[in-house]
């Protein structure tokens, strides 16, 4: 156990240099073909330059791309502003919505490591110390100890916990904020449900929420971008109605059917919300979507008003006060168009923020029903409305991946697998599976977060358990001769899972394709003439 | 009134007002967001795979569905055999088990001594004489109490030498984590010595406890078992103020955070709480943050910081 570069709370907040060193020879070997190791690809170290100007002394990677403060002040100051967030995170007030989960974890851990167990990073990367599940959590509690509770800078000498915060410590914790995808596999084994996966989400709180420093991807082009042009990728209200043309095009040149997505319709039944993600690089997911709700019937809207087309909410990955001004938002456009509930798309995390944590922000007539596409598609599948023949995906073999916001944190577990079975005869499971699944390696932000060498980490570490669960599943048929595919009905799932198929050549040396879930069963549906799905990878 | 009864008046009185404290504080904290974690047990019919009522098209229209049963077997599960640990951390589930279960045998223990106390007093004798309450409770207790004892000792040593064996709780600990582990091994092992010494049917104990109950003076007790009680109250007084609480912690833990799904629903007391936290005052300083207001003015209004 513990087979990684030991590195004790204290080398971490005073040693100077980078702590660590990633060197993926050290890595569990992964599956055929990928135990040549050759065909790893590995993570690129920064240039002198960019680390002189970057903070990146945790293990040589930077998400966040944090400058190095210049002078002492710079640093004193920094160091205050983050002492000021840490007691703000513990106050009722400011912090109420996580205030119970935050304290019952920082209070009951018994520092067991079984959470160590069930970590994907943490065993990927050779356990470093680093990332184990308490590390980050630790470290927390030793500054709440210290800094907030009463009398706690003489008890933490005694028990042995003292911690002397510094600019060196607090760039090392913002960028291991960063090195956790919030899976929370971790809460799951915990024998006493701590959730250091909430510890993670509660330290990018401190940086975001008091010192305004976070990922660009997540904040500036991300939540703020939204808020202010409607959507993370940019894409406006008119650019958005332009994409929906253009669809409609593509839809009647690959299918043959002709028809006008609905928009802005007031009185709908249901109001459809994508990642906006989707409409620009899988367009052939919000397709599928059009066609089945279509030969379906069902009394559904898009909406092209301002975020009302694009469902992300990135604050819940790292600020609950951009959380709740999105989540309000796409209430306030269900409520306007008079919808009898909010259906989204396949995006997990868009899921998981307004259908269960923005129930806890809602109220009155803001609190309009929100469910899964999976379950409506469920109940669409197995009514007969649709006419399917799964020996349409004879051609591959496929298997499900789970993404952790929709299962792990939601319980959809069966609905997928039901539409699954029904369109195709050559379904097999991963292992493990369901709400025992792995995580992307994409989760809480990293499939869009692209500052400096922070992909390659991710490809490399943060992937990897997908990669070899992937690689697992379709052992017995590796080959390129044969067609298999990932489903992930999640756009950063995909968004993580198309990196690393790129980074491993996933698609040319294996045949491995990953896709959504309505495209497969488009591509089973009798009524299309052509097969929907087009095998090349994007 | 003996020193040694003084202190474990004060003892008993840390534990109860201590870990109650704990409790009370929890549950005064404000509602929390959503945070759930599958699989939740009481989904009835689902939970066996980890699935919820999420599953349903328009599950709010449906009746919710819970199985207080397989909720009760999971808790049970977890709390007996530590099922977690044991499904994902065997080598110190094989410590902890013993020492848990030695723990719940010397909670029950404690308690029939206190029935055996309040027997003696009310005239009941609890001996191989007494009638068939007093006769069985006299043959349970001391088995019972070696039990735990001998169980607690083998799983807190265990305990104590994985910290110091495995490398990885080995880098994680601290002096405080020693010495939880030492200090209820020295409350088991003078427990057992003292048992040994000269109260191998408990008597003494059941006495001491009599007088404690009837704030009666003590009579004079063995050294070994001085020993013993200071050692005890010395944990009932340090324990409050430690994780080992998580006794009061994984109840919230479980049943008000990872298996709290109950939606908000219009016009309830949930709600209410949520319109409640929303008036809150948000002070967080970050440029995008309109600070100074109400939550419910910072999630609608735009900062005008630069």
């Amino acid at each position: 156990m513990s087979k990684g570069k030991r590195v004790t709370i204290k080398d971490f907040c005073t040693k100077s240099g980078q702590l660590v060193e990633l060197d993926t020879t050290q890595f569990p070997p992964l599956p055929a073909p990928y135990d040549e190791l050759d065909l790893v690809p590995k993570i690129k170290p920064l240039s002198q330059e960019v680390k002189d100007r970057l903070e990146s002394d945790l293990d040589g990677v930077s998400a966040v791309k944090f400058p190095r403060p210049e002078t002492e002040e710079e640093k004193r100051e920094l160091v205050g502003r983050f002492l000021s967030g840490l007691k703000k995170l513990f106050e009722r007030e400011n912090n109420w919505g996580f205030m119970q989960p935050l304290f019952l974890t920082i209070e009951y851990c018994a520092k067991c490591q079984t959470c160590a167990s069930a970590c994907p990073i943490y065993n990927e990367s050779g356990e470093q110390d680093i990332y184990r599940p308490t590390y980050r959590s630790d470290i927390l509690r030793r500054l709440y100890k210290k800094y907030v509770k009463q009398g706690g800078k003489i008890l933490v000498k005694i028990s042995g916990d003292d911690i002397e915060a510094s600019w060196l410590m607090i760039a090392r914790v913002l960028e291991l904020s960063y090195r956790c995808t919030v899976c929370r596999r971790c809460a799951q084994t915990c024998p006493i449900g701590v959730d250091n996966g909430l510890v993670t989400r509660e330290l990018r709180k401190i940086f975001s929420q008091e010192m305004g420093v976070t990922i660009e991807q997540l904040h500036q082009k991300g939540s703020v971008q939204q808020l202010e042009k409607g959507s993370s990728t940019g894409m406006t209200p008119v650019a958005f109605l332009d994409n929906i043309e253009f669809l409609e095009d593509e839809v009647e040149e690959r299918t043959g059917m002709k028809f006008k997505w609905p928009m802005d319709k007031a009185g709908a039944d249901v109001l459809l919300i994508h990642n906006a993600g989707e409409y620009l690089a899988w367009p052939e997911n919000p397709e599928a979507f059009a066609i089945i709700l279509e030969k379906a019937g069902i009394s559904y809207t898009l909406s092209s008003e301002l975020l009302g087309y694009d469902s992300v909410n990135y604050g819940v990955w790292y600020d609950d006060v951009q959380f709740a001004k999105v989540a309000l938002k796409h209430a306030q456009i269900a409520k306007d168009l008079g919808v009898k509930k909010i259906v989204l798309g396949e995006c997990g995390h868009a899921h998981k923020a307004l259908t269960v944590i923005a129930d806890r922000v809602f109220s009155g007539d803001y609190n309009i029903p929100r469910e899964s596409s999976l379950t409506l598609l469920r109940d669409i599948v197995t009514s007969g409305k649709l006419k399917l023949d799964p020996a349409r995906n004879d051609d591959m073999t496929t298997t499900l991946h789970d993404p952790c916001n929709i299962v792990r944190l939601m319980g959809i577990v069966e609905p997928q697998r039901e539409i699954l079975r029904a369109v195709s005869n050559h379904f097999r499971e991963m292992t493990p599976h369901g709400v025992h699944n792995y995580c992307c390696g994409g989760g809480s932000g990293f499939a869009i977060t692209a500052n400096t060498n922070f992909p390659d980490w991710r490809t490399v570490v943060s992937s990897r358990a997908k990669l070899r669960q992937i690689l697992d599943v379709f052992s017995d048929v590796i080959g390129p001769e044969h067609k298999k595919y990932v489903c992930a009905p999640c756009s950063n799932c995909k968004g993580a899972m198309r990196d690393m198929f790129a980074a491993y050549g996933l698609f040319e040396r294996c045949n491995i394709l990953y896709g959504g879930l309505v495209e497969l069963v488009v591509n089973a549906m009798v009524d299309v003439e052509k097969p929907f799905l087009e095998w090349e990878f994007h | 009134m003996s020193e040694l009864q003084i202190l474990m008046y004060v003892a008993y009185a840390f534990l109860f007002v201590g870990t109650g404290y704990r409790a009370y504080r929890m549950a005064r904290m404000p509602v929390h967001l959503r945070w759930d974690l599958y699989p939740i047990p009481h989904e009835k019919g689902r939970g066996h795979y980890g699935g919820s009522y999420f599953e349903e098209v328009d599950w709010w229209t449906k009746p919710a569905e819970v199985s207080v049963r397989s909720e009760l077997r999971e808790v049970a599960k977890e709390i007996l055999f530590i099922q977690s640990m044991y499904h994902n951390n065997r080598s110190l589930w094989a410590c902890s088990f013993p020492f848990h279960f030695g723990l719940y045998a010397l909670i029950v223990f404690v308690f029939l001594i206190f029935l055996g106390a309040f027997l003696d007093l009310v005239g009941i004798s609890v001996s191989a004489e007494g009638n068939l309450l007093g006769r069985s409770l006299y043959y349970v207790t001391a088995p019972l109490g070696l039990f735990g004892s001998v169980l607690v000792t083998l799983g807190a040593a265990g305990l104590l030498v994985s910290r110091v064996a495995r490398v990885d709780l080995r880098r994680t600990s601290v002096r405080s984590d020693y010495f939880n582990l030492i200090l209820l091994l020295a409350v088991s092992v003078s427990g057992i010595v003292a048992w040994g010494a000269d109260d191998l049917s408990y008597s003494q104990s059941r006495l001491f406890i009599a007088r404690l109950i009837s704030l009666q003076p003590a009579e004079p007790v063995s050294a070994a078992f001085a020993t013993h009680l200071v050692l005890a109250a010395v944990f009932m007084i340090y324990l409050p103020f430690t994780h080992m609480t998580h006794f009061v912690g994984k109840y919230f833990t479980y049943h008000k955070v990872r298996w709290e799904d109950s939606p908000n629903v219009r016009g309830s007391v949930l709600e209410k709480r949520i319109n409640e936290a929303l008036g809150y005052t948000v002070t967080w300083a970050a440029p995008h943050i309109k600070t100074g207001g109400t939550w419910a003015e910072a999630a609608t209004e735009e900062s005008t910081k630069k």
